[in-house]
């Protein structure tokens, strides 16, 4: 299904992945887990036989989730809680959502009620990072959605199965790493949106058939020139639509680092080995950048934009506010000002997941690029 | 023109008024007697500090008094201009303002050394904290992570291990701070007096229950301020005696909010309050024969504490549960058991635009409390600080319509 494909199709099936997965299943006659942003471990649902899908969002109009959520809900939540209510709605077995913020807690219980007789779990991410008491609780945090997994199933996951869930996993990271360094040093030879859709896509489909796919396009790259490319970095959650992407395309600029969750956050999720798989997971837990708008304090993720910025010799950054994401909007008066006050160039681009206006987005970061030109 | 004549003060108003004045004095010289002033949330383990010899100060306590002084909207829209959304908490807004322009209707409130932030109540609080703690250069600021209580007897296991490992995470880094080494008996003695003051806090709630009912929500949140500043003090303690004692008195008396006879509507009401139309709003549902009577939100300050249990164990165990943390399931129960105490027969569901923690499941509330109780829900949107987002005249059709349907619908109370 997926171990063949060109980056065309590839980024097609980015753009709606569900026909896709429909025919995998059937096919298959395995179960798909829908998650959410963040941190749920995927590895733990692949040992089970499972598809973990990561949702992220829909582009279809919005009919019921509006009367479900406040106005000013984070729209992604709405979008993808649309999704499920409305468009995908019997392709899910299960759904493991992440708490990570007051609109995933709170978002997890009108899914559960809304969306019936599916399996459902919460996973209780710890909102808080830097104690010990973090750690023990990622780790309980692991063992009970194993333990959850296994009673919906009916079937103990072998350990074996979750030691090649991690190779599987690692290995994809590793060869989403080697095409993103590859085109951000040769910018001609791939697009932005080429490479995003590869990272999103790899949160949603089987990685042992995608990675085939990885492989080959690995294989066929070629160096391309640097000639008329802008470097910048990309900071946020997420880039949504990957239009946007386009829009980056069209005026040329190579996006060469990122904090993104559909971008090097995912990257920086390998596992390592070890014989004790749980307390590795754990570790991965905090060994990765965490989406900081949530976690982290703004001095860390303004540190983190800097070094990006800085080794990688880019000339601006250019960060995607969601609107009515509350954590951002907290951070950003703030985080700008370090940014700017450190005298890198920094442009804001606010998202919708449904109205997103790309002629909007596109005249402003023309502007702001012919404005730093020669920078 | 001559002046109106100041209403005498009641005892508890009285007693209010001198513990607040006494509680503001000793925080304002706290630097001066080498104490700490600790910024926290208004559902925190509060004990703890208190045990330690912390000030504990809460900005949203702060926020509220410029709130209901309708200032709202100026501080708010001041926030903006430093690029914060106005979609953001508007006691976040009101006190962002408050730090940037030094103006507020209050004295004003110490500046912290730390901070603790308890996400049972929301997240919004622990950024609003990340805020303040940056502009202070960094300072430390603790969070307590209380993950939501889900319906599961194991997590709820494991969720108060986690929460216990971080009490004591939090005890060492007070032992840091001050150098000084935690004393348990003390905070055992603190946990008396938290368990006493919530008793009595419930115990006035819920003489709501009455017929005429001898308080309305708007008392129970006045109410409510010492409970959220003074708890685990015998001031606290003191207060409620005297609340409850002068509330039992209009019982026995007979005295309602309203008289007997003009007592329709007895409300529910979700959310927090619009802290600018409180007593416009007390006053308009009076003409009609409305009181709100109660709401999970006043609850959230009626703990349980065991004090057979570790102190830790039982702070935890009620910190984690509050309404703003439990799931919508058990938020339906604990509102579910407020209509049938309180013989409730009509509810007011405010989606709160600057509180979406709360507000989030206000729809799907709204629906099984309709399914459940049979009685129609009026929902309106509107902030609970800023003005701008308040429309007077939709706000008063829309409860004028909704009276009528209840009373078309035989719901109104008969005069007995």
């Amino acid at each position: 299904m997926w171990e063949n494909m060109s980056l065309e199709e590839i980024k097609r099936c980015a753009d709606d992945p569900f026909p896709s997965i429909r025919a995998w299943k059937k096919e298959k006659r395995k179960k798909v887990i829908g998650t959410t942003f963040a941190d749920v471990p995927e590895e733990i649902i692949e040992a089970f036989g499972m598809l973990p899908v990561t949702l992220m969002g829909t582009h279809k109009p919005l009919k019921k989730a509006q009367a479900l959520l406040p106005d000013n809900a984070c729209s992604l939540a709405r979008s993808n809680l649309e999704l499920v209510l409305s468009y995908e709605t019997d392709l899910f077995d299960g759904f493991v959502l992440p708490q990570v913020c007051d609109t995933t807690q709170h978002l997890s219980d009108i899914w559960r009620i809304n969306v019936k007789n599916t399996y459902f779990e919460s996973y209780l991410a710890p909102r808080q990072t830097d104690r010990e008491s973090a750690k023990y609780w990622v780790r309980r945090e692991i063992e009970r959605l194993k333990d959850s997994l296994s009673d919906f199933s009916g079937i103990k996951m072998k350990e074996e199965n979750l030691e090649r869930a991690i190779e599987v996993d690692n290995e994809n990271k590793r060869l989403l790493k080697e095409i993103y360094r590859f085109k951000s040093e040769n910018p001609s030879s791939l697009t932005n949106r080429e490479v995003f859709s590869m990272i999103k896509l790899s949160q949603q489909v089987d990685k042992t058939e995608f990675n085939e796919s990885l492989k080959k396009i690995k294989e066929k790259l070629r160096s391309g020139t640097r000639e008329g490319y802008t470097d910048v970095i990309l900071a946020g959650i997420t880039c949504d639509p990957l239009e946007i992407y386009d829009l980056l395309d069209e005026i040329k600029l190579n996006v060469v680092g990122d904090n993104l969750l559909i971008g090097s956050r995912y990257l920086q999720g390998e596992v390592d080995p070890g014989e004790d798989l749980f307390e590795k997971l754990m570790e991965r837990h905090f060994k990765r950048g965490f989406f900081s708008p949530i976690h982290g304090n703004v001095f860390a993720e303004f540190e983190e934009i800097k070094r990006l910025y800085k080794e990688n010799n880019a000339k601006a950054v250019i960060y995607v506010h969601i609107e009515f994401c509350e954590s951002q909007e907290y951070d950003l008066p703030d985080l700008k000002k370090m940014v700017r006050d450190e005298g890198i160039p920094m442009h804001v681009i606010e998202t919708e997941y449904q109205t997103t206006s790309l002629s909007h987005i596109r005249t402003r970061l023309q502007a702001f690029f012919e404005s730093i030109k020669g920078i | 023109m001559s002046e109106k004549p100041k209403k005498e003060l009641t005892k508890s108003q009285m007693l209010s008024k001198k513990i607040t004045e006494e509680y503001l004095d000793q925080a304002f010289r706290a630097r001066d007697e080498g104490r700490l002033v600790c910024y926290t949330t208004a559902i925190s383990p509060v004990e703890i500090l208190v045990a330690h010899d912390i000030i504990p100060i809460y900005p949203e306590n702060h926020s509220v008094r410029n709130l209901t002084a309708k200032k709202g909207a100026q501080m708010c829209s001041f926030v903006e201009g430093m690029g914060y959304s106005s979609h953001l908490c508007a006691y976040a807004r009101c006190d962002l303002a408050y730090r940037a322009t030094g103006f507020t209707v209050t004295k004003g409130i110490p500046e912290p050394d730390m901070f603790l932030a308890c996400n049972a109540q929301c997240f919004t609080l622990t950024k609003w904290f990340q805020v303040l703690s940056r502009k202070g250069g960094g300072l430390p600021l603790f969070v307590f992570d209380t993950p939501q209580y889900i319906r599961d007897r194991r997590a709820r296991e494991e969720i108060i291990k986690y929460c216990v490992i971080q009490l004591k995470e939090l005890i060492s880094l007070l032992e840091n701070i001050t150098k000084r080494k935690f004393d348990y008996d003390k905070l055992r003695e603190v946990m008396k007096y938290s368990a006493e003051a919530s008793i009595l806090y419930k115990k006035f709630l819920d003489m709501a229950q009455y017929i005429p009912s001898p308080i309305s929500i708007f008392d129970a949140l006045i109410g409510m301020e010492m409970t959220v500043y003074r708890r685990g003090t015998p001031q606290c303690v003191e207060y409620y005696r005297t609340l409850c004692e002068e509330t039992e008195e209009k019982v026995k008396n007979g005295i309602g909010v309203l008289p007997k006879d003009k007592e329709r509507f007895r409300l529910y009401w979700e959310n927090l309050p619009i802290w600018f139309k409180f007593s416009d709003h007390a006053r308009l549902l009076g003409s009609y024969g409305g009181v709100i009577l109660t709401s999970l939100y006043v609850h959230a300050w009626s703990f349980e504490f065991d004090l057979e249990k570790d102190p830790l164990v039982t702070l935890s165990e009620n910190y984690v549960s509050r309404f703003s943390n439990v799931t919508i399931e058990d938020r339906i129960d604990m509102a579910l058991d407020l209509f049938k105490r309180y013989s409730l027969n009509g509810m007011l569901m405010f989606m709160n635009r600057s509180c979406k923690a709360v507000s989030f499941a206000v729809p799907t509330i709204k629906d099984m409390l309709v399914k459940k109780t049979g009685i129609p829900a009026l929902v309106f949107e509107s902030d609970m600080g800023d003005q701008r987002f308040y429309s007077e005249a939709q706000i008063r059709t829309r409860i004028e319509a909704y009276f009528e349907t209840l009373e078309r619908l035989g719901l109104a109370r008969k005069p007995a």
